[in-house]
Formats: structure tokens, C-alpha cells, sequence
């Protein structure tokens, strides 16, 4: 394969290793942590490190897993003090964690290749040439191998509990008293986001890791409504964001990650806007048509609510609905316009009745409330 | 006939809505309410959950934005009254956390008075302090608003609102919540504003208590069901319009004229 | 002693400490609303966001003056930050994720035109990174004075609109209906908490900003119920801290300076969250066995006072099984007993018998006539 190839391989395995973990994060409300944990999973892997001198060993995912368990158990402990909100708590952990990893770097392991710019940016223009030899065969870049490694471990956990899953990321509570800990499910998870980002760390950097963890699911949240499709299409933009990176870095010649993290946002913005039904193109075409439908139905229901009072005289004149509807001349003409073409109202002068059609509609939406 | 409303008569009110109505993603959340209310009345707003009570007031305040409709205080819109108009949100609404004492929170009522930039002196500290002893707090003008019971916090709340000496009180759910001394220093709070020929009007939880505290009603459920004095309207049918179902308990409620 | 005098004498040093203790003093004071206001990871978003802001002020102007990057990174995050509150008003996406997708696309972008720009001829573009991570060493007097000046800016309009800007932590709503344009001072308080992270950028770097604005103000609160005390602990926490990281940073060899900062800010916090009086956890726990201890000496004299009553003598002895089993707080009697012994209330027969002592009777009846409010004894 070539290395163009190769290293589209890897960036796709990347996003959708991400993808998974994210969308649940994203359900869950903690897309931030995939922020925290990937910065403080270097403390960990500095140590095993330490321990193995191997930068790719096991050892160092294991590193990383404790990390990130370490920091969401930190963070759990100080929001029980009820001393500090858990944003707050957040934001002071994993900073911290990640300065006792820099400086745990610079001290002792000044002179080798672990070097803070990779963590956080990654390459990978240069992963087709760190090969990943097993018994003298070449098996593929050393980050494929990893990352799908990764991958297989993510796909699994979920495949397994996805029942659970998707119960606790719904209703927590009835999850717990179902039996099934959402604790230790949450902890297990963060886990998860803890062995993707430090797999991903070499290749792409941490904050590559936040962008498809985040981006593609909530693009795709705003895409449907069922938890199985938005995996699917979270994977899908993902993988489209990897490839479509690629080739932009390549026309600037640029960082991949930033790229493969641009035209996920770029997608992200995409469906902001042109999502159906819920993107706000579509919302504004809807608002646009409703204003008139909701304009008759005002209108009824203010003949409705004003018929046979005394004041009915004031209140159901034309004038009165620019005045008090707030409504402009054009507006309420073509209100009271379709509103007469659909026989909901008669108008005599500026005096304005309701038909019985249009009494029927004021009572049919006043019991919609 | 002239076709405008008499000006004249929109005068009288303390309060004039007229036709407010409040969308929220094209549902209606308020539709159409006219509400007028005279000087030195105590009225209370009832209605189901969802109602839309809170948001009547919010709207009226200009808090949240109305899709139609117009608020008068005292005859004139409601953004050249400010001064004339206090609010008392709902407890829930801040974070008592927040690091700061009950005769701070209080001095908050009169930093419109203030204007940009002026900070508090000691003329504001002695009103403050008068504010709080009118709900019996003044020993606690130290303390820790975080040390606080329900019921101190709601006095707190309405210190804040009375140290505006304002001509119109807009409360939510003031009685939520609170001990039942407080709840009394409250209704007392409330008929001594009227004394004054204030106007209050209070979102109110509790059906039972209504006929009691209050002079006028209004039933709310997304439209007014129905409003004017508790004799005329405080009645079985309009509750059953109001919230549905739940008969037993709501002619328990209605007033003895109806049986 | 060394490390103080280095300050005054060490023309580098003096240079990186005040710049530090300015970013300390800045950020931590803007962080303690932030922190009111929950923002605590809006700051961290906002300073991923300013990167790009800052290559493409230097693509525009080839300039690398502070001011202009500065001023570029401002407008990035203001940006950022304007976008999150845009996409969370109006789709149905959450908070959280808004932070996370501007965090990571804009910085992300910003890579790739920083990368781009390494790549260009030009070798101006060299040092845009000590943006990135913080090079507090590399400060230079220019530097300092920059922040000088914006910082007092920022710390003055902070003071100027202080009852605004208390106002529009604890109530905006209420805020709004005395006249006070709430979305405007909120816009205006989140300019200077950006202008506040940007010019530290500089010194702890993107990762560690949120950090900076927090951390102070975290460790303040549990210290003070004032606001102006807080802001004004926050402040000084956050001088510490920066000074602190520089003279350990330049004394020890092989320690970055950022880092180091943030280290000493996350000690003070966690020593604030342990040791503050009132809120401290330490203090707390002392307090709560205080009051247990209190609430089994009153319990178990009550027990031997009742026991007794039944008997001519109140001070009829009886053993210490007998306590226990009538005890309804948990532990057993003897430990209670003991204590009671050294308080002069209860006396040792033998063994296993214990009873009170007059000192004991009556300390136990005023127990019993504030509890219950009449004597139990006939």
C-alpha cells in the first residue's frame, strides 16, 4: 500500500475508534471529558514509559487507562466535597495532571522522543514509516496496527453492553436500580476514552482525538433521533472527516490533524445548517410557512376568545389587530386575507367575525394546550 | 365609534395586558391573556403546572420576548415604569451559594436607583436595613446567604423587592416552601402593601389558601380561563376549566356561594 | 533566601516573575465570576479558540508584535465563544458539546495555518508557537509591559463595574427588570475574561489557561463569603502561584516554568479545600466528630441518669452492658464512659459498673429540661 493510502487507512480507524466512545460522551453531557482525559493520560504514559522505556508497549495503554480513570475519579472526589462545582473540578484536574506529566518529561526524560509537541499535535505524515514488525513480517504502520487494536476493543465493549449502555445514557437512575452500576459502566467508558486517546496520541495528537470524539456525534444527533443510526452516521461523517482532511493538508501542505479537525467542523457546520427538520435552513422554511398558519389561528382564537364581550366592538376591528397583536399593516392583511379565503372569518368594514368554520379551529386550538 | 381602546380608562389600572401572547418554537405558550388589574389589590394566578404562570410574569417584565400584545403600568409601557415595578423571582432561581450576605443581596434592589457605576453607601445601607427589619430579618444582615432556611430567603427576596418602594410587586410562588411563621409574616407583608394602596400580584401554588390571602384571581392555562374578584370567579366551573380532570378535589375548593 | 534576592538581581528573572504574577493576578480575578458563573471550562475552550486567531493576524500584518497577536487571538476567541452560546441557543445541541467542537475545530484549524506557515519562505513565523505552550522563560520586558498595561485595563473595568457585573452573577434577571442591560454587560464581562486568557497565554500555554483562571478562585472561595474578598484571594493566589513558578522553575533545572505555575496553584487549592476554616474539610470533620462526641456524652448520661431513677439513689451504679444495649448511638458506652469520667460527671464502681457523679445528675436534668423541657424525675 502506499504511504497516501496507508495513511488515509489509519486516519479513517482513528475516527471511528472516536466515533463510538463519542457518542455516548456527547449523549451524556461530557463531551469536555474527552478533553481532560486526553491531556491527562500523559502522566500515566510517562510512567510506564519509565517503567518499559518502550514506547510501544502494552504497558503504556495500561498507563493511560489508569490516568484516565485517576482523573475522573479526582474529579468525582473533589465535586463530593460540595466545595467545587464538577466544571470547575474539571478544569483544575487534568491541567494538573498534565503539568506532572510535562514535568516528569523534562526532568527525566529530557533527551527522548517524548516530546510534548507530539502529544498534543501528532503526526501523521510520518506513521507509514514506524513499522510494526512482528516475527520479521512486516504487518503495516505500527499506528494502524494499534489503532485497530483500539478500534476492536471499542466495538467490542460496545457490541457487548449496549443494553446497558443505552440505558444509563438515558435514564441513569433506572438503570441503577435495574442492577446494572452505572458507575462502573461510566468508569469503564471513560476507560475506553482513555485507551482511543492515548492509541490515537502518536498518530494525531490529543486534540484531534477531542474533535472526532465530539464533532461527528453531535452532527450526527442533529441528524436523527435513535441511538444505532447516529453511531452509524457519527462513524460515517467521522471517516468522511479523515479522508477529506487528508487531501486538504495535503493541497496546503499542512498538519493532517488540524485539517482532518477542520473538515469535521466544517461538516459539523454543514449540518447546523442543512440538516432536514432540524437544521436551521429547514427551521427557518417551517417558521416562515407557520407564520401564517399561526397568524389565522391568532386571529381565530382573538375573535374566539372577544366574541360576545363587550369590548368584541373594539377588539375585533382590523386596526385593533396591528395595534395590539403588534402586527404590520402587510401582515394582518394577509392574515385576515387567508383567513377569509379559507372561511374562517367574514368581514364587515373593519369589523371582523368569525364563521363557524372558524369558531370549530379556535376550539380545536385552544384544546391543544 | 372610535376604534381605539379610551385611553382614559386604561388609566385606572394599575396593570393593563392586553393580548399577550407568548411562542415558544411555534407552540403557544401564552395565547392572547388580557389581564387588568386596579390599584391596591392583591391578586393571585393560579393554574396547572406548564401553565404558563411564570411566563406571564417574565413577559410582562420583558424578560422573555412576547410574539404579541402590550403591558401598561399605571397607564404608561412598562420599560418607562421600571421604577414603579419590583420582581421576586422564584427562590430556586439563583445560586444561594453565591458569596455574599443577606444585607448585600438586599442592597441589590436598589442599584437601580444607583445607576452606572455608584456603589452603595451608608444612606443605601440604612434603607437596606429598614427593608429587612420590615420582614424581621435585620439580625441577619450578616449572615451568609448560603446559611440561610427557605423561608429567611424568601424574606431576603422580598427585603430586596420592598426596599424599592415600588407601586406594583410581581412575585413567584413567594409561599413556596416556607415555614408557616414565615407564610404569615408574608400575607401580613402583602395586606399592609394594600393598606398602602400597592398592587400585588403573586403566582400561587396553593388553591386552598387563595380565598383567604386574596382579593382577585385569575385562572390561567396557556389563555385566562377567567378573572375578577374571588367571589365572582373563584368557582368550581372555572377551576374545571382551568385544570381539567381532578373534579373532588377542586369542588372541595370552590367557594360556599356555588353549593 | 537566595531565591528572593535572585529576583531583584536576575534581570531574566524579575522579567518572567512579574509577567507570571501579572497573568496570576489577572486571570484570577476574572476567574472568580467565571467560576460564579460556571465557566470554568469556557476558558479552556476560549484558549484552544484563539489560536487561529493569532496565525492569521500574523498572515495579514507579517507582524509578530504582541499587540497585534494579541489582538488577533482576542477577536478568535471572542469568536469561539460567541459561536457556543449561538449553537447552544439555537440547535439542540448541548453546552459541553459546543465547547468541545469549538475547542477542537478552531484549534485544529489553527494548526493548519500555523503549519502552513512554517512552511512559507518567510522565517519570520518562528516562536508563534511559544503561544501554544507557554514559554514564560522566553518573556522579554516588552512582553511584561503589554500585559501590564492591558491587565490594568481589564482590572480596572472590572472594579468600575462591579456592582454590575455582581449583579449579572447572582440575578441577571432581576438585574434586567431595575434597567440594566444584561446581555450588553455580559458581553462586555466576556471580552475581558478573553482578553484576560489571551494575554496569559504567553505564560502557561493553551492547555494549562483553564487551570489559571480557576484554580485561584476555586482555592479563594473556600477562604471568604465576600465577593470583593474572593476576587481580591483569587488575585493574590494567582500572583503567588506565577511568581512561585518562576523563581522554583529558574532555581531547578529541567522544570518548565507553566507547569510549575499550575502545580503550585493546584496545591494551594488543594490545601484550601482541607484547611480553610469554616468550609475546610479537615475543619469540617472536626466539627461533625465534635458534634457526635457531644451528641454520646449527653446520650449515655441521659441513660445512666434514667436507669438510676428507678433506684433511691441517682447515683446508683450500673454496668456498662446495660449501657450499651439501651444506646442508640452506635459505638460502645465504655469509650463515652471514660470521657465522662475525665469530665468529673460519671465515676468507675469496678470493673463493669459506672455511675454518676452529682456533677453528673445535674449536668444530666439540664440535659433532660432543655431536651424535653420539664424533669424527668419525680
Amino acid at each position: 500500500m502506499s504511504p497516501s493510502v496507508e495513511i488515509q487507512l489509519i486516519a479513517v480507524v482513528v475516527a471511528v475508534a472516536c466515533a463510538l466512545p463519542g457518542a455516548f460522551l456527547v449523549l451524556q453531557r461530557m463531551a469536555m471529558m474527552s478533553d481532560a482525559i486526553s491531556h491527562a493520560i500523559l502522566p500515566g504514559i510517562v510512567l510506564a514509559f519509565f517503567i518499559t522505556h518502550d514506547l510501544g508497549s502494552p504497558l503504556m495503554i495500561l498507563g493511560a487507562a489508569a490516568s484516565g480513570v485517576l482523573t475522573v475519579a479526582l474529579v468525582e472526589l473533589l465535586r463530593k466535597t460540595g466545595l467545587l462545582a464538577e466544571d470547575a473540578a474539571i478544569g483544575i484536574v487534568f491541567p494538573a495532571l498534565f503539568s506532572v506529566g510535562v514535568v516528569l518529561i523534562a526532568r527525566y526524560a529530557g533527551d527522548v522522543h517524548l516530546d510534548i509537541d507530539a502529544v498534543l499535535l501528532g503526526e501523521l505524515a510520518f506513521a507509514p514509516f514506524d513499522r510494526f514488525i512482528l516475527s520479521g513480517v512486516d504487518v503495516g504502520p505500527r499506528a494502524l496496527v494499534i489503532m485497530s487494536a483500539v478500534l476492536v476493543v471499542d466495538l467490542v465493549f460496545i457490541v457487548v453492553f449496549f443494553k446497558e449502555l443505552k440505558l444509563t445514557t438515558f435514564d441513569a437512575a433506572l438503570a441503577g436500580s435495574l442492577g446494572f452500576a452505572p458507575v462502573l459502566l461510566h468508569y469503564v467508558l471513560m476507560g475506553l476514552v482513555s485507551v482511543t486517546a492515548v492509541g490515537a496520541f502518536d498518530a494525531v495528537g490529543s486534540i484531534l482525538v477531542v474533535a472526532l470524539m465530539v464533532a461527528p456525534p453531535a452532527s450526527a444527533y442533529l441528524l436523527t433521533d435513535r441511538l444505532k443510526p447516529m453511531i452509524y452516521i457519527s462513524c460515517g461523517i467521522g471517516a468522511l472527516s479523515a479522508i477529506g482532511g487528508y487531501w486538504f493538508a495535503r493541497y496546503l501542505d499542512a498538519s493532517i490533524a488540524g485539517a482532518m479537525a477542520t473538515v469535521a467542523g466544517a461538516a459539523f457546520v454543514l449540518v447546523v445548517f442543512l440538516a432536514p427538520h432540524r437544521g436551521l435552513w429547514s427551521l427557518a422554511r417551517r417558521r416562515a410557512s407557520q407564520k401564517l398558519l399561526f397568524g389565522r389561528k391568532m386571529l381565530v382564537i382573538h375573535l374566539y376568545n372577544h366574541e360576545g364581550l363587550p369590548e368584541a366592538d373594539l377588539e375585533c376591528r382590523v386596526e385593533h389587530l396591528e395595534d395590539h397583536l403588534r402586527w404590520d399593516h402587510q401582515f394582518a392583511n394577509r392574515a385576515v386575507k387567508s383567513s377569509i379565503a379559507r372561511s374562517l372569518i367574514l368581514r364587515e368594514g373593519s369589523l371582523l367575525m368569525l364563521t363557524d368554520e372558524g369558531r370549530m379551529l379556535a376550539r380545536e386550538a385552544l384544546v391543544e394546550f | 365609534m372610535d376604534s381605539r381602546p379610551n385611553l382614559n380608562k386604561r388609566m385606572d389600572h394599575a396593570i393593563d395586558v392586553r393580548d399577550l401572547t407568548v411562542a415558544y418554537r411555534e407552540k403557544p405558550v401564552l395565547w392572547d391573556v388580557d389581564l387588568q388589574v386596579p390599584a391596591g389589590v392583591l391578586l393571585a394566578i393560579v393554574g396547572p403546572n406548564g401553565a404558563g404562570k411564570t411566563t406571564l410574569i417574565k413577559s410582562i417584565l420583558g424578560l422573555i420576548k412576547s410574539a404579541a400584545g402590550s403591558v401598561l403600568i399605571h397607564g404608561r409601557p412598562y420599560s418607562e415604569q421600571r421604577s414603579s415595578v419590583a420582581y421576586v423571582p422564584q427562590r430556586g432561581s439563583v445560586d444561594w451559594d453565591f458569596p455574599t450576605n443577606v444585607l448585600d443581596v438586599v442592597t441589590m434592589g436598589l442599584y437601580g436607583k444607583l445607576g452606572w457605576i455608584r456603589r452603595p453607601g451608608k444612606a443605601e445601607r440604612v434603607e437596606a436595613l429598614k427593608a429587612l427589619a420590615q420582614v424581621g430579618m435585620e439580625e441577619f444582615a450578616d449572615r451568609q446567604i448560603s446559611q440561610l432556611s427557605g423561608g429567611q430567603q424568601q424574606r431576603v427576596f422580598l427585603a430586596r423587592a420592598l426596599v424599592q418602594d415600588a407601586r406594583v410587586y410581581f412575585m413567584d410562588e413567594p409561599f413556596q416552601g416556607v415555614d408557616a411563621t414565615t407564610e404569615r409574616a408574608i400575607v401580613d407583608l402583602l395586606r399592609s402593601l394594600r393598606e398602602k394602596g400597592r398592587t400585588v400580584v403573586v403566582v400561587h401554588h396553593d388553591l386552598q389558601t387563595v380565598p383567604e390571602y386574596f382579593d382577585r384571581v385569575m385562572l390561567l392555562n396557556v389563555r385566562r380561563i377567567a378573572s375578577g374578584t374571588v367571589p365572582e370567579v373563584f368557582n368550581e366551573e372555572n377551576l374545571r376549566a382551568t385544570y381539567g380532570g381532578r373534579v373532588a378535589f377542586v369542588s372541595a375548593l370552590a367557594t360556599p356561594d356555588d353549593h | 533566601m537566595e531565591w528572593f534576592t535572585d529576583i531583584f538581581l536576575d534581570y531574566t528573572l524579575r522579567t518572567v516573575a512579574l509577567g507570571s504574577a501579572l497573568l496570576g493576578i489577572t486571570a484570577g480575578s476574572l476567574g472568580g465570576f467565571a467560576l460564579l458563573r460556571r465557566q470554568s471550562l469556557l476558558g479552556d475552550a476560549i484558549s484552544h479558540a484563539a489560536l487561529p486567531g493569532i496565525a492569521i493576524a500574523f498572515l495579514l500584518t507579517g507582524s509578530k508584535a504582541p499587540l497585534v497577536l494579541i489582538l488577533g487571538a482576542a477577536l478568535a476567541g471572542w469568536l469561539g465563544a460567541a459561536l457556543i452560546a449561538s449553537v447552544t441557543l439555537r440547535t439542540r445541541i448541548k453546552y459541553d458539546s459546543a465547547l468541545g467542537i469549538m475547542l477542537s475545530v478552531f484549534f485544529g484549524f489553527g494548526l493548519v495555518l500555523l503549519t502552513y506557515i512554517q512552511k512559507q519562505p518567510d522565517a519570520n513565523q518562528a516562536g508563534l508557537e511559544s503561544f501554544l505552550f507557554g514559554q514564560a522563560a522566553a518573556l522579554i520586558q516588552r512582553d511584561v509591559m503589554v500585559i501590564l498595561s492591558i491587565g490594568t485595563v481589564i482590572i480596572f473595568l472590572m472594579v468600575l463595574l462591579w456592582k454590575e457585573f455582581k449583579m449579572l452573577s447572582f440575578d441577571p434577571d432581576f438585574g434586567a427588570t431595575l434597567g440594566f442591560p444584561i446581555r450588553k454587560l455580559d458581553h462586555i464581562l466576556t471580552a475581558l475574561f478573553v482578553i484576560a486568557i489571551v494575554i496569559g497565554l504567553q505564560t502557561v500555554g493553551v492547555v494549562l489557561m483553564s487551570a489559571m483562571i480557576i484554580a485561584p478562585a476555586a482555592a479563594a472561595r473556600q477562604w471568604t463569603d465576600r465577593l470583593g474578598h474572593m476576587i481580591l484571594a483569587a488575585a493574590l493566589f494567582g500572583a503567588i502561584s506565577g511568581v512561585g513558578g518562576a523563581v522554583t522553575s529558574s532555581r531547578v533545572g529541567n522544570l518548565p516554568t507553566g507547569p510549575t505555575i499550575v502545580l503550585i496553584v493546584s496545591a494551594i487549592v488543594v490545601i484550601s479545600l482541607l484547611f480553610a476554616p469554616n468550609r475546610g474539610i479537615v475543619f469540617r470533620k472536626v466539627r461533625e466528630w465534635k458534634a457526635g462526641k457531644n451528641l454520646r456524652v449527653d446520650a449515655v448520661l441521659v441513660d445512666l441518669f434514667t436507669l438510676a431513677s428507678q433506684h433511691t439513689s441517682k447515683e446508683y451504679p450500673h454496668s456498662e452492658r446495660v449501657l450499651d444495649v439501651m444506646s442508640t448511638i452506635s459505638g460502645p458506652a465504655r469509650r463515652t464512659l471514660h470521657l465522662l469520667e475525665t469530665l468529673g460527671l460519671a465515676r468507675q464502681i469496678d470493673q463493669n459498673n459506672w455511675s454518676l457523679t452529682p456533677e453528673g445528675v445535674e449536668r444530666a436534668q439540664t440535659v433532660i429540661r432543655n431536651q424535653f423541657g420539664g424533669s424527668l424525675s419525680t
